[in-house]
């Protein structure tokens, strides 16, 4: 009897280092498919033009021309974008991130007259494009209230709600959390705000981090609206000092790349910074009971 | 929960702090930080007129423009010139967004697309006065024309040329390109110029026996195919995408399709050109800088934007004149000059533009070999045509004399279809689309543009 | 649940301030949905009835723009067509791949968040610069897939260049894309409760059935969140046209929004573009309904909502 348990116990153990191993290795294939096309951009931005377009292509550059990076930083004004961008990101992400978890809490947990009503309007809000907007938004920015060469159109939208996808995602993780949780401050007397506050938050704060992050992804790859938005180049932002960027020098490819790379850096980072949170998890274990 | 609550409107007030931050220094429109300066010379006993002039290029550009605006600003004291750059990729359409607002400045650059749709528009002014009464005008062939008046001229002046690799050349020991008009290359002649320079991996030309097409390491030429330039050779079989008068569409005559044709057949029949399907602008980057092409046309602007660093870097190229198939075709264009109709000053900004027009005004431009000048006296007189064209950033003079200076003005440089005709973007972008499958050989250039003629003809006609 | 029993007795005191507490909550999302989205879509359909260019004032036309793009467009059926050609392949492949690779991210390997760094940065680099990035991979003549083929003997594929391949291409660049489902994936994968796991790992359910049984049923909301997402977000896509293609070769890859991009702000065209984005709304509308329809038989609500 103990003899059969045991032997099944190691076959088990045995079952799941295969799967690790397996695991692993079809975790370090992907990896490299996943990395490989941001190599090719990387080992551009370190070659001759004439490097570039060789026959057979190589896959490490000749001379690693990191100066290729100086040339850009002498004419791509890295650092005063960035702070443009963060203008632009830092209270938008704040906002955004805040009062989308006030929606999502709202729609996942409290009932109220005409909920169905306005979460069909906000579900539908998903549907328009935002460049379908974008006409009629431009036209009451600038004939209807006079705005011009101003960051605010980017970030006002933000102050409300964030946008309907990050609404939704933290009404969906709300949703995926036990209701006995809230249940149990109920009883003890606690208002909605407060559980709010210090029950629901604390169990999504992944997603939060990760509402914060698209805000901040959506934000950074927005060149369509910071064009029309935004006139006078000191006021530009990465997006547009990159196009404006490749706009003047048509074709010098390494040095574009090299200011890509530059202007994906801080995504990097604050994606680097974010997923300490949001993959560290939150055990709900134990309760259950 | 208190921390919680206190964390909430601890965001909020940061999200709102940074905000005001990043907005408080929003107040002046559009200040140039070089304007000021410039009103202390001229004495401001009277008010100068402001002029906003707006132009594609880096912010660095616009400040290059802004000092030379400055020049013409200490010059008089009437008119105060201000630039504005926009980045190229955007420009119309941030001047699409600036017309709709109400916020045009008043005058700049227009891309050759819309100068004729801009018009047609009515938010062009009338610039045939310009040049009344001086003694060196335009190009004839740098003038945009709607119904019959002159809309705006041309900022520079662009052709379209053959280049060449010289090594490539030398290696297989073929004769350069010529650069001279009178013995320009037929197109027969082209292709088997090109089989001799097109190799495989076993160093077999196109057309040899054993030539892997697959394999192809060198291509002997290509043809940019992008929309309008391939209307250079609808003309030169004869044909065209539109009449002279630009009110009908030929595309469907059969010179013009042939010709669309034999392009494509660089690459599905001749095996000498790579596969191009007309989607970007870096032609020359793809094939000559590259090193993998030996001949490729396109315009005479890349010595400027692409060439000289390249030749710095050990390329050694020439200038061709194009080959002809039956008459001896170029394309002249160059991106407007306009005065816009939202403007309170046309006088004004007319004044600006002839000031700056003048080459010695845009030297930097005319002398990196991105733009040619549109005065005649510097094709004329060879005093001048000396002074723009010795010049390191040039190929040899005698060289590029011929096959761009003389070329531009001889009876072979046709302007671009839109100096004189309307929704030319529309057709292009449709002709584009339509001619796809052409390159890859799914469909012959015959079949699909008689399937979509109606449409061509619609998009020219404006009502797509 | 034992909540809905005793609900009703204490509805009336509770479910005002409930309510109260709701539309406090809901008031900067309710501005926004007026200001920002429902009068906007007002504007966009009645400048679509107008002939708008943007320059000249505009004029009534009635539903002439319909018309037209119904009768006479080169491009609204191929446009159709390819835009859910592509959104289909590329949200099967997203989810999919995302799925798969997120939960590989939740096992224990070594050296996890280099891994999950790994897959979710193609995610936040500039869009533009990725699909340059990749054109050089799959140019049609020196590119290195090509090189890769012809190595080992094969023919070369022109995969931008060629209307039969560039969809296929352009999507395996948004599966590629899809880091954002692994991290939402690998959120909620975080949030399935262990104690399931090791209930079930007691009674001696193998992975398969853990999966099956377990993770499937409680990911469900964020599955059918991640599909809704990368749905809209694909019948959306416009930026490998606007990088990359130009809508070419042929109309292969003129997907609807680039088609009005294409017609407001090249050609401008204003009231037409508009005419078209009621469409593009239309199309998305019809597929999320009915992935809202069909979303009642399978997402498991562990929360118990009362919709």
């Amino acid at each position: 009897m103990s003899e059969i348990a045991y032997g099944r116990l190691g076959s088990k153990k045995r079952r799941t280092r295969m799967m690790n191993i397996i695991t692993v290795v079809a975790v370090v294939f992907f990896a490299i498919l996943a990395i490989f096309p941001i190599w090719w951009i990387f080992r551009t931005s370190l070659m001759t033009n004439a490097e570039i377009y060789r026959y057979p292509p190589a896959l490490t550059p000749d001379k690693w021309l990191f100066s290729n990076y100086e040339k850009t930083l002498e004419i791509f004004k890295f650092w005063k974008y960035l702070w443009n961008t963060m203008v632009i990101i830092v209270p938008s992400c704040l906002a955004g991130t805040f009062t989308a978890t006030l929606c999502g809490y709202a729609f996942a947990r409290l009932r109220f007259r005409g909920k169905n009503l306005i979460w069909a309007l906000c579900i539908g809000s998903m549907l328009l494009p935002a460049m379908v907007t974008l006409i009629p938004l431009y036209i009451g920015w600038t004939r209807g209230l006079g705005v011009s060469d101003s960051y605010w159109p980017l970030i006002l939208p933000y102050f409300c709600g964030g946008g309907a996808f990050n609404i939704f995602l933290i009404r969906q993780f709300i949703m995926s959390i036990p209701r006995e949780l809230d249940q149990a401050a109920t009883i003890d007397g606690a208002g909605y705000f407060r559980i709010l506050f210090s029950i629901i938050m604390p169990a999504i704060r992944p997603a939060m981090i990760v509402v914060a992050l698209f805000i901040f992804i959506g934000l950074w790859n927005d060149l369509l609206q910071q064009m029309i938005y935004i006139n006078s180049s000191d006021k530009y932002t990465i997006a547009l000092g990159l196009t404006n960027f490749r706009g003047q020098l048509k074709s010098d490819w390494s040095m574009t790349m090299a200011a890509t790379c530059l202007s994906f850096a801080p995504g990097v980072i604050f994606y680097l910074i974010g997923q300490r949170y949001f993959v560290e998890g939150i055990t709900l274990t134990g309760l259950k009971n | 929960m208190k921390t919680g609550k206190k964390i909430g409107v601890g965001l909020i007030l940061a999200a709102f702090a940074m905000s005001a931050i990043g907005c408080s220094n929003n107040g002046g429109n559009t200040a140039s930080p070089g304007t000021d300066a410039t009103n202390t010379p001229a004495g401001s006993k009277t008010e100068k007129v402001k002029i906003v002039y707006s132009m594609w290029g880096s912010a660095e550009e616009g400040s290059t423009t802004q000092a030379v605006a400055d020049k013409f600003n200490a010059s008089q004291d009437r008119i105060e010139v201000e630039v504005q750059a926009i980045p190229w990729e955007n420009y119309m359409t941030k001047l699409n967004t600036l017309a709709t607002a109400g916020q045009l400045p008043d005058t700049g650059m227009l891309q050759e697309g819309g100068v004729i749709q801009w018009s047609g528009e009515g938010m062009l002014n009338d610039v045939s006065a310009m040049y009344e009464g001086s003694d060196s005008k335009p190009l004839d062939s740098l003038a945009y024309k709607h119904e019959g008046n002159t809309v705006a001229y041309a900022a520079a002046n662009e052709i379209l040329l053959l280049y060449y690799n010289k090594e490539m050349f030398d290696k297989a020991n073929v004769p350069y390109p010529p650069a001279a008009l009178d013995q320009a290359w037929t197109w027969d002649a082209f292709v088997e110029t090109a089989k001799k320079l097109t190799l495989d991996k076993n160093g077999k030309h196109s057309g040899e026996e054993g030539f892997d097409s697959q394999s192809i390491v060198q291509y002997g030429t290509s043809v940019e195919n992008l929309s309008w330039q391939l209307e250079t050779w609808a003309l030169s079989n004869g044909g065209g995408f539109y009449s002279e008068d630009g009110t009908e569409v030929r595309i469907g005559e059969e010179a013009s399709v042939e010709a669309i044709q034999k392009v494509a057949d660089l690459y599905l029949k001749d095996h000498v050109a790579p596969l191009s399907v007309g989607q970007t602008d870096d032609g020359i980057q793809r094939t000559i800088i590259a090193g993998t092409v030996a001949m490729a046309t396109n315009g005479q602007w890349n010595i400027g934007t692409s060439l000289n660093t390249a030749k710095e870097e050990g390329l050694s190229y020439g200038v061709a004149v194009l080959p002809y198939m039956k008459d001896k075709v170029t394309l002249n264009t160059g991106g407007a000059n306009v005065v816009f109709s939202q403007t309170k000053h046309p006088e004004e900004a007319m004044e600006w533009l002839k000031w700056y027009n003048s080459e010695e005004n845009n030297w930097a431009l005319i002398s990196s070999g991105i733009w040619m000048p549109t005065l005649d006296k510097w094709y004329k007189d060879e005093t001048f045509t000396r002074k723009w064209v010795e010049n390191p950033n040039f190929p040899p003079y005698e060289e590029y004399k011929s096959a761009v200076v003389d070329y531009a003005q001889s009876d072979a440089a046709r302007p671009a279809a839109w100096f004189y005709t309307n929704y030319t973007t529309d057709f292009n972008t449709l002709l584009g689309s339509v001619l796809g499958d052409v390159w890859t050989g799914k469909t012959t250039a015959k079949e699909a543009i008689t399937k979509n003629l109606d449409a061509l003809k619609a998009a020219h006609a404006g009502s797509k | 649940m034992e909540t809905v029993n005793k609900l009703p007795k204490r509805r009336s005191r509770f479910y005002s301030s409930e309510a109260r507490v709701a539309y406090i909550c809901l008031i900067p999302a309710f501005l926004g949905l007026i200001f920002l989205t429902y009068l906007p879509l007002l504007g966009v359909l009645g400048i679509s009835l107008t002939n708008w260019t943007g320059l000249k004032p505009p004029e009534f036309i009635g539903f002439e723009n319909y018309i037209k793009l119904f009768t006479s467009d080169p491009y609204i059926k191929d446009s159709i067509i390819t835009t859910i050609y592509f959104a289909v392949l590329s949200v099967i492949g997203s989810m999919i791949y995302s799925l798969f690779i997120a939960m590989m991210l939740n096992r224990k390997i070594p050296a996890r968040s280099f891994f999950r760094a790994v897959f979710y940065i193609p995610y936040v680099l500039p869009a533009v610069a990725i699909y340059v990035g990749w054109s050089w991979l799959y140019e049609g003549n020196f590119g290195f897939f090509n090189y890769l083929l012809s190595e080992i003997g094969l023919n070369k594929i022109h995969f931008i260049a060629d209307s039969s391949y560039v969809v296929p291409s352009l999507s395996l660049i948004s599966v590629w894309l899809s880091g954002n489902l692994i991290v939402i994936f690998l959120a909620g994968l975080q949030n399935v409760p262990s104690v399931y796991h090791e209930a079930a790992e007691m009674d001696g359910a193998n992975g398969w059935q853990r999966f099956r049984h377990i993770t499937l049923p409680c990911m469900t909301p964020i599955i059918f969140y991640n599909l809704l997402m990368s749905l809209i977000a694909n019948l959306q896509v416009v930026t490998p046209a606007l990088a990359l293609t130009n809508g070419g070769p042929g109309n292969s890859t003129r997907f609807l929004t680039y088609l009005m991009y294409d017609q407001a702000f090249v050609n401008y065209k204003i009231g037409y573009a508009c005419a078209t984005t009621l469409i593009i709304f239309a199309i998305l509308s019809v597929f999320t309904i009915i992935l809202f329809k069909t979303s009642n038989r399978w997402i498991y609500n562990e929360g118990g909502d009362d919709k």
